[in-house]
């Protein structure tokens, strides 16, 4: 029964939602219900997150856990942003201005990092996974967008290199497509596996 | 039962049987003590007088054949019982049935029983010889004792090192030599005299005391030279047959005792004698007097040992010889071994003999293992080494010494094949960080430069262009904000163009936002648009999965409320979504615009994320995008450093192929290596 339940309860709101899908408008007022379901559960789930992060750093600093003085920035800056968002609120330009000024620069360079792994990444990739389709294909066609990123073919402004330049640009085309038709097809069985009772969503 | 029957007896009183050992009738209460007669002795009670009791123990202590063996030898224990004895049969308070009892047993032969007597003289032998086994054991045991402490003092002496050493790092035995020789011209009377103690036989050990003895009486015998003429050398036995000195005899007793309880131990004095003699040269050992060669070769034969060096008595000049041959044995301890003077009492101290032995392998080791030796000695004594006063052959010693070293080098680090290190990366990592930081710092230093103007734009940002292009005053346009803090320099530079465009001809702007961040994100983005900062952005939780009821039905959104710029999906002509997310802008494309024909989505992005938007654009589904530098002509604005963007890019591209580059070297040099194998 603590298995079977959650199946049923998966493969019913699946149900409910696909037949408010297809029965288009009376089913709409089901479906808004559902939706607004998920919506507060993810939000409660959301806050559940937030309390737990607290009160994790909480008990590092509680115990003065090895680096629980980021623990403490943590939590202050926690409280302070809930304090000043609750005192001006969360449309106050100060306010805004305050938290933006943080959080891009904090995560551009966050991106940068990424920018500077991903290239030494691509470095080594080659020493350690060798000579194969994949790193092969991989190179080439880092090589020929980065050389088009640059801008110095289009600036040449020769016609069939234009056209030529087109015809590479699209070819990613290709494999996205083949990837979206991918997920679909994987949603499409997950969707099946869950209406069915088959995925073990309620195992634990 | 008949038996029983016949053995009852009758009483006296009621004629009732009753057991034979009643005393009393169990019928009628009468005595039945007449019944116990004894033979011989008159049966009326009356008749038998007390006073006769003693005349009948009397009797039975002298009758013969009630004596046992026992009683022959008096034993201490039993006698006391039989004094109680007599005490009680003196006494008158003894009962009549007991003393019928007594004079019936000393009358009949096996009342006490053979068997019994000769067990009680047996328990009496053994008695005897268990107690002389525990005295014997128990004098054996103490004796026992003493000789280990005896034997654990004498060795204890010897092997402790003195605190006050010799500079010059003199051997113990050595220093014990040079006290029994003070001057080489009188050792031989010396030794002689102090011969007498050991004549009849050779101590095995050369304890302290010994020695000190020796010591002495060498130095009285100085004083008495310094008077009396040197006596020569042919009065050797008649000097020995002269009494000692009372002291000396007195010294001598104990030190001859020593050597007898030490049968088993090891010796080292006269064995490194005989080493030291072999050593010496002929000179040397013509200064010696045949007292010590006498004590050496009779320590020699005491410890005939395999593989010990046993010097032929007659012949002991051979073996001198033989050990003088050898090269770098004899002649570089002479020097060491024979001083010419000998030195004073204080400088004599005790020292651990450990190299006396081992000298001869130390001087043919090689200069490296004569480097290591500090080390060994300075480590505690272990099974692998050596006992100093182990006499041992040459090639045992070597060996040995071979197998000490051996085992101090076994677990030892040993230059060998050394694994080699795998390079960690890190130093590659941060040449590479620190050439693309220096090329980015280099090229905004110098300054941006201008984007050209006419760069050719994608497709989709030229169709993107085209439909904002076909938008005219009032329309409503939706702008949905849904990125990152990160990514919002690249989304603000493209997305800002266009709503200043969308701005300037007329249209009705509202925005949402998925994101909290969305709302101070919002602030940059309408200021680079030339917006008023008064701009009402809505935050929209759930993103586009709260919308699909309202594009479903335009009648459940009229009564929500909740967003006062979104009422109905249906009025907007065109939803802008800028976005870093080709997930949420499939969303999108997927959930809200089946429900929504006339609605036309555009989408603004990341370059990153615009290769998987580009089936939806090629499909219809989304009428334009923008993602990249050259599609909104970002180069051009003041805010972005179009030169670091492609020094960033340069540098990627010499990196990428700097990694294709090592690898073909590193696949080069494997060939090279496996043709050279």
């Amino acid at each position: 029964m603590k298995r079977l339940l959650p199946l049923i309860v998966g493969a019913l709101s699946g149900l409910v939602v696909l037949a408010a899908m297809f029965f288009v408008p009376q089913g709409s007022a089901i479906l808004s219900a559902v939706l607004n379901w998920v919506i507060a559960v993810a939000s409660v789930a959301l806050l559940v997150a937030i309390a737990s992060l607290v009160l994790t750093h909480l008990r590092f600093i509680a115990k003065g856990k090895k680096g629980f003085l980021l623990s403490i920035v943590l939590v202050v800056s926690f409280i302070t942003t809930l304090a000043l968002g609750i005192l001006l609120g969360v449309d106050n330009p100060i306010f805004l201005r305050l938290v933006g000024a943080i959080i891009r620069p904090i995560e551009t360079a966050l991106l940068g990092l990424v920018a500077l792994v991903m290239m030494s990444a691509a470095m080594k990739i080659f020493r350690e996974r060798g000579w194969s389709a994949l790193t092969v294909s991989f190179g080439i066609s880092a090589i020929v967008f980065l050389i088009l990123g640059l801008g110095f073919l289009q600036n040449l402004k020769i016609p069939v290199l234009n056209e030529a330049i087109r015809f590479v640009e699209g070819l990613p085309m290709i494999g996205a497509r083949g990837l979206l038709i991918g997920i679909g097809i994987g949603l499409l069985m997950m969707a099946f596996r869950v209406l069915f009772g088959m995925e073990g969503s309620g195992n634990d | 039962m008949t038996e029983d029957h016949a053995e009852l007896n009758l009483c006296p009183n009621c004629g009732k049987e009753n057991l034979p050992m009643a005393t009393r009738c169990v019928h009628c209460g009468s005595d039945m003590e007449s019944l116990f007669t004894i033979f011989g002795q008159s049966q009326d009670p009356d008749e038998q007088s007390e006073d006769s009791l003693p005349d009948i123990i009397e009797e039975i202590r002298n009758d013969p054949s009630l004596k046992t063996p026992a009683e022959v030898a008096p034993i201490p224990e039993i006698q006391p019982a039989e004094q109680i004895d007599e005490s009680l049969l003196n006494s008158e308070e003894l009962p009549d049935w007991l003393a019928k009892v007594r004079e019936r047993a000393q009358e009949e032969e096996d009342a006490i029983g053979d068997l019994a007597s000769s067990t009680i003289a047996m328990d009496v032998a053994r008695s005897e010889e268990a107690s002389a086994g525990v005295e014997e054991e128990f004098n054996a045991w103490i004796n026992r004792i003493r000789e280990k402490s005896q034997q654990e003092n004498s060795v204890r002496a010897r092997q402790l090192p003195d605190d006050s050493e010799d500079p010059d790092q003199v051997p113990d035995w050595l220093q014990r030599i040079r006290a029994l020789r003070p001057q080489s011209e009188e050792e031989i009377t010396h030794e002689v005299k102090t011969n007498p103690s050991y004549v009849d036989e050779m101590p095995r050990e050369w304890t302290d005391e010994a020695l000190e003895e020796l010591r002495r009486q060498a130095l009285a015998e100085d004083q008495e030279q310094e008077t009396e003429p040197l006596t020569p050398a042919s009065t050797i036995s008649d000097e020995r047959e002269l009494p000692a000195e009372p002291e000396m005899e007195e010294l001598s007793e104990p030190v001859q005792k020593e050597p007898e309880l030490l049968e088993e131990d090891f010796h080292n004095i006269p064995d490194d004698e005989e080493e030291l003699q072999e050593l010496l040269p002929e000179d040397d050992l013509s200064h010696s007097s045949e007292a010590e060669e006498t004590i050496a070769e009779e320590a020699m034969e005491d410890t005939p040992e395999p593989g010990e060096i046993v010097a032929p008595q007659d012949e002991p000049d051979t073996l001198v010889k033989e050990a003088l041959e050898e090269p770098g044995q004899g002649i570089p301890q002479q020097g060491d071994i024979q001083p010419e003077e000998p030195e004073p009492e204080e400088s004599v101290s005790e020292k651990v003999p450990e190299e006396a032995p081992i000298e001869p392998v130390e001087l043919e080791l090689s200069p490296e293992e004569q480097d290591k030796e500090p080390e060994e000695e300075e480590q505690p004594t272990d099974s692998a080494a050596v006992p100093p006063d182990l006499l041992l052959l040459r090639d045992q010693q070597n060996r040995a010494s071979l197998l000490a070293s051996l085992i101090e080098q076994e677990g030892r680090v040993t230059a060998g094949k050394q694994a080699i290190q795998k390079p960690s990366g890190r130093g590659g990592r941060l040449a590479v960080a620190l050439l693309l930081l220096i090329g980015l710092v280099v090229s905004i230093l110098i300054g941006p430069a201008a984007m050209p103007a006419d760069a050719p734009k994608s497709i989709p940002a030229i169709a993107l262009s085209d439909q904002i292009q076909t938008l005219t005053e009032n329309d409503e346009v939706l702008i949905v904000l849904d990125y990152q803090a990160a990514t919002s320099r690249e989304l603000e530079a493209l997305a800002a163009p266009l709503l200043e465009q969308l701005h300037t001809q007329g249209a009705n702007l509202a925005f949402l936002t998925t994101q909290p961040s969305g709302l101070f994100l919002a602030q940059s983005l309408l200021e680079q648009a030339g917006l008023a900062e008064d701009t009402q952005v809505e935050y929209l939780p759930g993103s586009y999965l709260s919308l699909i009821s309202r594009a479903m039905n335009p009648a459940i959104s009229d009564g929500q409320g909740a967003l006062s710029q979104v009422q109905d999906l249906r009025s907007f002509r065109l939803v802008l979504l800028v976005s870093d997310s080709a997930d949420n802008i499939r969303g999108w494309l997927e959930q809200i615009a089946p429900w929504i024909e006339s609605l036309n989505f555009a989408a603004v992005t990341t370059q990153m994320e615009a290769p998987v938007l580009l089936p939806y654009f090629d499909s219809g589904q989304l009428v334009g995008y923008a993602a990249g530098i050259a599609d909104g002509n970002i180069g051009s604005q003041p805010v972005f450093s179009y030169r670091a963007y492609r020094v960033g890019l340069l540098l990627m591209l010499v990196m990428l192929l700097l990694g294709m580059i090592s690898k073909g070297e590193a696949d080069a040099i494997q060939r090279e290596e496996e043709r050279a194998e």
